[in-house]
Parts: C-alpha cells; structure tokens; sequence
C-alpha cells in the first residue's frame, strides 16, 4: 500500500514538473503576442494535467475540459462571469460566425474568441502528449530538449529574454529526467513495488541537479559570440514611420501618430490618400513637432493656444504668405479621412461645407476640422495660397547674434536631450564653420547630406538600441535612411547651433495624374508620406526645408540680391518642376531590384572567381561522404541506438530494428546467405561473438513474423539485447 | 501434457529400442502426426519392422503387417466377402489394412495391381469392396519399405503411387558403437517390453491440433516457390506437384509441434524438404547417367531459394 502511495507521488511530481516546464512554453508565447490571461491559460494546462493525473475517464474529462474553455470565452468576451442566457448566446453566435468563416474559407473572418479555442485545443493536446511520455514512455527528453532549443531560439530571435527561464527549465528538466529514469530503471528491471527504494536514487539526484545548477548560476558566463541579431531582424519586422511618423504595429508606410520610436525598414504602399488639384506641386504639411527624444518625436504641451476658423477666414498658419497676384487653389478630394487639413505652405484660407470650423494649433500647427463641436473627416475641401518666396537678401542678413533677442516662445524649438552626443553638435559646427549667415549655415546642413555619401533607403535602416542615439546613429553609424533620418538629424544640428527648428510631418508633392483644363492633378498615396525642416529665422519667419536625398521641395527663394554682387550663391532655380513625384517609393524599387541583380552578378563573379576552388571542395565534400559511407559501419550503431529508442515499443519498431541489425552484420562481415534461415544465421552470429543474444531476438522475431503472435515480448529487454548486439558491430 | 511432450514421449519410447536413429523416429512421428505415410527405402534387416512396431506399441495402436509378395492379391489385403452358407449372405473379412499402423513390407516386390489397391486405401483412408465403401479406422499410419530399386525382382512403384507417401526415409546402417549397443540391448529389451505413452484419442486430438499450426504467407509462398523450382530445374523431368506442396505444409506443421512452436518457419521446411519432395520428382536420364540425386537437387534448390524473412507488401 505504501509503494502504492510513493508511486503516485512520483507521478504527482512529475505532473507538477511538466505544469512548470509547460509554463515556460506559455510565457514568451503570451508576451510575444500580446496575449493577456495567462492565467487562465495557466489553469486550462493544470486542469488537463489534474484529470491526466487522476486518469479520469475521457467521457468525463473531455466535456469538463470543454465547460471550461467555454467558460473562459464568457469571461474574457463577455461581461458575464456565468452562464447566463445572454452569455450561451454569444457561445452561439460565435460558434455560428466561425464555423461559417471556415467552411467558406475566410481565414480572416474568424474572430479571436476562436483563435482562443484553437490555442486551448494545442494546450490541450500538448498536455496529452506529455501524459503520454510520461506515463507510458517514461521519457520526457525530447520534450526537454524542445524547451531549450524554445526558449533558445526565442532570446537570441525575438525580443523575449529568457535569462531566467532558461535556468528554471535545465532545473526542472533535469529533475524530471531524472526522476523518469529512477522509474524506468524500476520498470525495466520488474523491481517489485514494494523493493523500490526511492529515497537511494533520487536525494542524490536533487542534490547532483541543485549543486550542479547552483554551480553553473554562479559561474561566469562567457559574452555572446556573435552579436544580436534582433536589431536585424526588427528592422524587417517591426514598424517605421516616414514623413508624418510610424503607423506603429504595421510596418508600412503612411501617416501616423506616433513618432516616438523612429527608424526601421517599410513597406511601400501605394494606397491613395488623395488628390489635389493646383498648379504647381506642394508640400502638403499636416503638423509639427518640437521634442526630440534621442529615439524619436514628441509634442510638448508648452502651449496649448488655439485659434478658431470658420469656412473662408484667412488663417494664420504661422507662415509667411506669398504675394496676392499668384494666390492659387488647391481642391481636395480624399480616399482616406482625416479630421485635420492638409495645407500648403502660404495657405490663406479654406473652403468647406457650411458650418465648419478650423481650428489651428498653435503647438502644432495642426489644422482640426469640425463641425458643430464634433471632430469630423472632410472628405472634400479646398484651400486658397500663396505660396512664401524668401528674399535672399534679408535671408543672407540673418546673424547668428540675432538669435540672442528671442523670445522664450522659442525655447521648445532649441530643446535638445542631454544624452545627445557632442559630436553632433562638433558636426554641425565644423559644417556651419565658413558661412556668415544663419540661413547659409542652415543650406550648408541641408547640403551636407547628399555630399557627404549619405544613402537613401527605406529597407535597411537601423532602430536605435539601448542608449543609441538615433541622430548620432544616422548621422555617424549607419550614414544611410530616409526622410525621417534626414529631417531629424537637421532639425537637431540646428538646434545645436541655436538656430529654433522644428521637425515637420505631412505629404510630399505626389505625383501629376493628368491635366485637363490647365489644372494638374496630382494623387498623394500612402509612399508620399514624408517630414522636413522648418526653420526659423529672425526677420524672416520659419522656412522650410529639405535635407533629404531624392526630394527637392524647399521654400520659393527671391533672388532679389543685385546682379553686380559678384558673390552670388548660384541657387539651383527654386523648385518649380520637382523631379518625378515618384521620387519617393523609386528608392525601394530600384535598391531591390537593384540589390537582387547586384546579388546575382555578385554570385556569379564568385563562382567565375573561385570555380577550381569549387570543384576542389565539392570533390572533397563527396570524398569525404564516400569515406563515411563506407565506414558507416562504425558509426551508424551510435545513431541508431538513441534513433530506436526513440520509436514506441512495438512490434513494428522491432521489426525494423532487427533488420537494421541484419543489416549492420552484414557490413560488419557477417552476411546472411541467400537461402540461409534466420535460426541457422543466430547460430553462426552466436558463435561469432560467443553470446546467446542473436538467438535471443530471432526467436522473438520469428514468433512475431512467422507466428503473428507477437503480444508477450518484451521490448524493453529485447531492446536492450539489440543496443547490446547492434554497439558490438561497431566495434 | 503439452502437444510436444506427447510427441517427444513417443520418440523417447521409441529410442528405448531403437538406437542412434533418432531422427527417422522423428520424422516417422511427424508423418505420423501430419496422418501421413512413411516410405522406408533400404536393405533388409537395419531395424524397419521394429520401428514401426516400436511406433505402434507407443500409441496404443492395433498393428497389422502385410508382407508384399508377387503373388498377393488386392483381396488379401483389403479384405474379402465370403458367403456364409449359414447366415445365407455375404459376410466381410477385413483384410490387414484395416488397422491402425500397417507395415507395408517390401512393397515393390508385389505387382502393380496389389500396390495399387493398398495405395488406393493410403490416400482415401477408406476401402471398397463389392461396391459397399467401408471407412478404415483412425489413426491410419501406413509405413511402407521397399527394396532399393537397383535390385531384382521388384516392381517399382509409380510415380502417382510415390507421390501418397508424404515422406521417404532411408534408415541407414547403425554405426559401429549403434551396433554394439543393439547387440547389447537385443539381451534385454524388446519390443513386446514397450508400454503405450499416449492413447490413440490422443493421437486424434494431436493430429487435429496440428492443422492449426500458424502458416504465415511467407511461408507458404515460400513452399510454393520451392515446388516451382523443381519443375524448373534443367535435371528434372517431373517436379514436384501441388500435392507435394501440401505435403511438405502439413509435414512442416507436425514438425513445428514437435519443435514446441505454434507456427511454421523456414527452418522446418528446409529441415523436411529434401524428405518430402525428393521422390516426387523424376530426374532426366542425363542426370541419372552424372549420378545426381533428386535429393541433392531439392539441397540445391534450398540453398538458392530466398528465405522469406520480411513482408514485401505491406499488410
């Protein structure tokens, strides 16, 4: 009785083992997927566990399983805690949509109480599985082994750290391990229940695997070999944001609201956002930012003034507004909705349905659309501009002096973090050094790129880590991006010179669809979602301008300087016919196709290149096969002895497992003749290695083969005579 | 007792009289068991009546003999109807085949007319006279001994006739230590001495018993391969029929017993081959000239022959 009750404590901490090792499994799965409740998730595993435990019948284990997850759908996508009506109502409705979605293939349809079922069922049969190796196969090894290479694979691929789980999981596997081995031994050699000495094995055991895993703890652990390779991989996988910032989640690119973790690679997206019909090509500007974080942008809420509009006031956008005689209008009509404007620089006023109202922030310069005190998505508007020219005399005026007599307005404008490195600042000081002007050296920033070797690229753009520096790391590090890397590193080196910027987000210019009547059409998709520089200079207000490679949209310059004046800057024309709108997604396109073509020629260069060294190490490669192949013989045993014990003990396995031994004897010189028996050849086997083993299984083999009786053999033992014949061949 | 200790018995008993011929005290047992019948082919006097008289005596089996003469007729052995003058009708006199173990001795010295009338009685196990059919009692165990065919004044059996007998033996001289010990013995026991081991229900439940010996497919595809074989050997000129066939599953099954199993394997079919296919196959007269014996043919045949140790198809 007593034996009784340790064995099943045994199982009972083998169960309790498993619930611990299962849950190493759930944790990264649950914080890599944002998935909340573990748990209930937790409960589902100890319930299937108990029931295994207990070995209560299917027919009753089974619906229990079933009441509870459909418990645990009411309670996470309900506001029922019971089964009430209304809760068994939602089961159905649910049930109805899904199977529905599945019959008619609608993978996306299906809704996330069912992906909860699904994800139960896997625990489900996960927890039945490990039953199995367990009770019957008494070898949890592979399942062990799974957790490592799991728990492995997730902290060198994926965000998870698995420091500690990965102690708790050679801890607990190890015990268990452990402790199913002092069971197959007892099982294996038919120690009667009542012999079995438990305490003899397994306090040594637990004290082996509490030094041992104290030990390795405490010891030094050497640095990773290589380095992480998760910032590469998010840079594929997580989001980035371009222009008016990351849609965050989704890795495509767009508008967005949040800017607080630039970099990473995008996906274009052609999606039309809309289009505007106007004369010549704008910038459309939807907001600003004035904090830079060392990440990304944010919006302090230094002030919070708002100025209101109805349909046709002139607004006050805070720029400069063009002279009266080339007012144009541009004609909105959008795809997507937004409940702000999108306006080009010199805007004067804006044409809606009756009764709306604009109000401009003065924080942002975000334009909001309303009507009766409701935020509301214009789907059609117009806005009547001018747009700014900058006379280039009153530009070349401004000195760096004139900054002194700024307002504390301004203050957000210079704000910088104090972890920015001082190279950028030593940068932008050494860029700035020859020019007198606070608008040269804003120019020489703006042209330092393209002349400095800086690359375009939308797919192999770092995410800054730990206490990189996104700036610092575009601007010293990686040299290569796009429009947000560009834009923010200038608006953070002029802030470092004192010069008030501020980092601008909206659509580039988009590109020209047809033009009847005069009027051009140009469509704004998704690619032209873009960010620039404003910057602000006394006695000439803020002025945009644009860093980045690839585009041309700066502000209309009047050259209004005498002719005479012999030290003219050659200004390329102001930017009247920008280069192809499609500017903005033609940098993806070309760096992939051109990187494929360039990977292809590459390889072929080098197969060209080392073609002997190829075919030298190719005949090498097949040498050295053929070497092995020929001695397999020698080292076949040692993987075929853990392939087998891998298998189920059944006749099948024996089955094959013997005549993989016929097979090894054969190599090893001992063959089988054509019309040899199997008893007569476990004779002559016998007496070649003086045992009795060959004999032993043939036996068991011909009252499985011949006999078709193959139910009281004892794999177990037979196996073992099998390691024990099939390792002397190799010798 | 188990099945084999029965038949073990019987041979143990056996070998009380017989000595050094274990094996064909074996394989009289198996024919035996397998209600087949034993050709003895060999000199007179190396111990065939004592055998199958020592088999008798061992089951409790009624034992009658018949000496083959040319002279016989089918009547003195099968039995005749004499009319009773008194009862006023014909009355039947069982002739000697009808007993449990008949020895058939010096078969091919009586003419084909009366060999045929016992082969008739071997195969059906059962007699006809004057239109009545009269079954013959069971067990029925029919060994019969012939002279070597080389001598004279035999009439040797046909083919056809050959073919009932499920197994052919030759019994050898003892050896020189086996003959001492029969001189020796020949002082003390006798064959009257032997006890029966086993009774003949026994006998009836061991024979029904082996027909449900295991015959794995393999198995028998194996039988069969080995027959077709000798149909196709270039020295044969008649093979081995699919009643050889059969012969050498049931002898095979018996055997198996014998052996402690309940299923056939190759081993018993390579043991029993040579036993059971060699006189049914006749050899061309070119071989007979190089000295070949069918029985070296079926060795050949055998140690060519695939042993089934795997299933091609998969079940």
């Amino acid at each position: 009785m007593k034996s009784g009750i340790q064995q099943k404590t045994l199982q009972g901490i083998f169960y309790i083992l498993v619930f611990f090792l299962l849950r190493e499994w759930l944790y990264p799965v649950m914080e890599l997927t944002d998935t909340s409740h573990i748990s209930i998730f937790l409960a589902f595993i100890a319930i299937c566990l108990v029931f295994s435990y207990f070995s209560v019948p299917w027919w009753l284990s089974g619906p229990g399983k079933l009441v509870y997850v459909a418990w645990i759908l009411i309670i996470v996508y309900t506001n029922e805690v019971f089964f009430t009506r209304e809760a068994i109502s939602f089961l159905f409705g649910d049930l109805v949509i899904n199977m529905a979605a599945l019959f008619n293939r609608d993978w996306l349809l299906v809704t996330d109480s069912f992906r909860t079922v699904l994800f139960l069922s896997l625990l489900w049969m996960t927890a039945y599985l490990i039953h199995h190796w367990i009770t019957v196969r008494l070898n949890i090894f592979l399942f062990f082994f799974m957790t490592v290479i799991f728990i492995g694979a997730l902290d060198t691929f994926s965000p998870y750290a698995g420091d500690g789980a990965i102690l708790r999981v050679m801890i607990l596997g190890l015990l268990l391990s452990g402790l199913l081995k002092v069971a197959q031994i007892f099982e294996l050699n038919q120690i009667s229940p009542s012999e079995r000495k438990y305490g003899f094995l397994i306090v040594p055991l637990v004290l082996l695997v509490a030094v041992s895993g104290s030990i390795g703890y405490l010891l030094p652990k050497a640095g990773p070999i290589w380095a992480d390779p998760v910032p590469y991989i998010q840079t594929f996988a997580k989001s980035s944001s371009t222009g008016p910032g990351s849609s965050g989640g989704i890795g495509k690119i767009g508008y967005g609201e949040d800017d607080s973790e630039l970099g990473g690679a995008f996906l274009s997206d052609p999606t039309v956002v809309f289009e505007v019909m106007v004369q010549t090509p704008q910038y459309w500007k939807i907001e600003t930012k004035d904090t830079y974080t060392s990440k990304g942008w944010e919006q302090s809420v230094a002030s919070n003034e708002i100025q209101n509009y109805t349909v046709g006031d002139v607004l006050d956008t805070g720029i400069k507004v063009g002279p009266e005689e080339d007012q144009d209008i541009a004609i909105y009509s959008f795809e997507l909705r937004y409940p702000f404007l999108m306006y080009p620089y010199g805007s004067v006023a804006a044409n809606a349905d009756e009764g709306t109202t604009f109000s401009i922030s003065n924080n942002t310069q975000k334009i909001e659309t309303y009507q009766q005190n409701d935020v509301v998505e214009l789907a059609e508007y117009s806005i009547s501009f001018s747009e700014p020219k900058f006379s280039l005399t009153a530009l070349r005026a401004t000195t760096p002096e004139s900054l002194e007599q700024l307002s504390p307005e301004f203050d957000r404008y210079l704000q910088l973090p104090e972890s920015l490195p001082e190279r950028v600042s030593e940068l932008a000081r050494t860029i700035t050094a020859d020019e007198e002007s606070l608008y040269n050296k804003a120019r020489a920033i703006e042209r330092y790129f393209p002349q400095n070797g800086f690359v375009y690229d939308q797919s192999n753009v770092a995410v800054p880590e730990g206490d990189q520096d996104y700036v610092d790391q575009f601007l010293f590090e990686t040299n290569r991006g796009y429009c947000d890397n560009f834009s923010t590193s200038m608006v953070v080196m002029l802030r470092t010179l004192g010069i008030p910027s501020r980092w601008v987000k909206g659509f580039a210019e988009g590109e020209e669809m047809r033009a009847d009547n005069g009027d051009k059409m140009f469509q704004i998709t998704n690619n032209n979602a873009h960010s620039w520089v404003e910057a602000y200079f006394p006695g000439v207000g803020w002025m945009p301008f644009e860093p980045t490679i690839g585009f041309s949209g700066a502000g209309n310059i009047d050259f209004d300087l005498e002719l005479n004046t012999p030290d003219v800057p050659v200004e390329p024309p102001a930017p009247e016919k920008p280069e192809k709108p499609e500017v903005t997604d033609t940098p993806v396109n070309k760096s992939i196709s051109e990187r494929l073509t360039e990977t292809i020629q590459k390889f072929g260069s080098w197969i060209a290149d080392n073609r002997g060294l190829i075919i030298w190490w190719s005949l090498v490669a097949i040498a050295i096969i053929a070497v092995l192949f020929r001695v397999r013989q020698k080292w076949l045993p040692k993987l075929l002895v853990p392939y087998y014990r891998l298998h189920k003990e059944d006749w099948r396995t024996f089955e094959k497992s013997y005549h993989r031994l016929l097979k090894q004897l054969a190599l090893y010189g001992i063959e089988r003749r054509e019309g040899q028996t199997l008893q007569s050849y476990a004779d002559y086997v016998d007496k070649f290695f003086g045992s009795q083993d060959m004999k032993k299984l043939t036996n068991a083999y011909e009252r499985g083969f011949y006999g078709k009786n193959n139910d009281s053999l004892e794999w177990l033992k037979l196996r073992e005579i099998w390691e024990n014949l099939i390792n002397r061949t190799s010798s | 007792m188990k099945n084999q200790e029965k038949i073990l018995a019987i041979i143990n008993n056996i070998e009380r009289v017989i000595i050094g011929k274990r094996d064909i005290a074996e394989l009289c047992v198996v024919a035996l068991v397998a209600q087949g019948h034993v050709l003895l082919e060999d000199v007179p006097g190396v111990g065939k009546t004592m055998m199958v008289r020592a088999l008798a005596k061992s089951v409790g089996a009624q034992f009658k003999r018949i000496q083959f003469t040319p002279d016989l007729l089918p009547s003195d052995v099968i039995g005749v109807s004499i009319y009773n003058p008194k009862d006023m009708e014909f009355q039947f006199r069982p002739g000697p085949i009808m007993g449990n173990i008949v020895l058939a001795d010096e078969i091919n010295r009586t003419s084909p007319k009366t060999q045929s009338a016992l082969l008739e009685g071997m195969e059906e196990a059962t007699v006809t006279i004057d239109g009545v059919t009269m079954n013959i009692p069971k067990p029925f165990f029919v060994m019969a001994t012939q002279n070597p065919i080389e001598h004279e004044g035999t009439y040797p059996l046909p083919e056809a006739q050959l073919d009932r007998f499920l197994i052919k033996l030759r019994m050898g001289y003892p050896s020189q230590a086996e003959e001492v010990e029969v001189l020796n013995r020949s002082q003390s026991t006798t064959v009257i001495d032997l006890d029966a081991v086993i009774s003949l229900e026994d006998l009836i439940a061991l024979q029904n018993e082996a027909k449900e010996i295991v015959v794995d497919d393999t198995i028998k595809n194996y039988i069969v391969d080995l027959a077709n074989r000798t149909r196709k050997d270039s020295y044969i000129y008649l093979g081995v029929s699919p009643r050889g066939s059969l012969a050498l599953m049931k002898a095979s099954q018996a055997l198996a017993m014998l052996r402690g199993r309940d299923f056939v394997t190759p081993d018993d079919i390579q043991y029993l081959a040579p036993y059971v296919f060699s006189h049914r196959m006749m050899l061309r007269s070119e071989a007979r000239y190089e000295g070949i014996t069918t029985q070296e043919i079926v060795e050949r045949i055998l140690a060519k022959t695939n042993v089934p140790i795997k299933r091609l198809v998969k079940q």
